[in-house]
């Protein structure tokens, strides 16, 4: 993880783009202090981007304030929807995000999840033109002007 | 939000958790939400879509209705 090549972005879109980075290269979440090492910053600073990084819902923290849960369309947390792309595995929050997570890596993936009803497995093959062909379908519970009043139950 | 292998088992799995069902979403129309909300999220330009744009995005999908209007949320 390194800031080179950001010299003219702010502090916030420094520690947003190091724990975008960081997920699209790892597919897990970067800690604090990694970011603010390779800043130069202090973690205290880090941690009050992540606060105001999350009000503008690019991130959304545990419990402790620390640890990254969600930076859509990555999942800090191991979960049902997983995407596979170039060798490396990653954990999407919800179905919307296991495509995201393809369209945010701009190469083709192979999504992993399964029917919430009956447990069947999904492989779905997502190239450059998009999805492959199918009928399985995508369902919220929640209507759109709810999806962050509980994000994580979303 | 999850997937389903058809509106049948959507249905078995609402009624069973007495959950209410709600509009039904293609992948070609999630694909197309994804890509709207996701493709340029590694880019330190990228920014959530406002209210007024999620409208015509959900619109542009032939998803109307209360149940997409996003309210006056600005960061949804």
């Amino acid at each position: 993880m390194h800031d080179e090549g950001w010299p003219s972005m702010d502090f916030d879109t420094k520690v947003k783009m190091a724990i975008y980075r960081h997920f699209a290269d790892t597919g897990e979440g970067a800690d604090a202090g990694s970011i603010a090492s390779a800043l130069g910053a202090k973690v205290d600073e880090v941690l009050e981007a992540y606060q105001r990084l999350q009000s503008q819902r690019v991130l959304v923290l545990d419990i402790d304030g620390v640890s990254i849960r969600m930076a859509p369309p990555f999942s800090g947390i191991p979960t049902q929807h997983i995407v596979e792309s170039q060798g490396q595995r990653y954990h999407a929050n919800c179905a919307w995000d296991a495509l995201g997570v393809a369209a945010a890596l701009g190469r083709p993936a192979i999504v992993h999840s399964h029917c919430e009803a009956s447990g069947e497995a999904l492989r779905l093959q997502i190239g450059p033109a998009g999805p492959e062909e199918t009928d399985w379908i995508f369902h919220s519970l929640v209507p759109a002007a709810g999806w962050w009043d509980d994000i994580v139950f979303t | 939000m999850l997937f389903f292998r058809s509106e049948d088992s959507l249905r078995t799995w609402c009624r069973q958790h007495g959950h209410s069902m709600g509009p039904i979403v293609t992948i070609d129309q999630l694909w197309r939400m994804a890509t709207t909300w996701y493709a340029t999220r590694l880019h330190a330009d990228s920014r959530r879509p406002g209210p007024d744009e999620i409208r015509l995005i959900f619109a542009g999908l032939g998803l109307q209705g209360d149940f997409w209007d996003p309210g006056a949320d600005s960061f949804s």
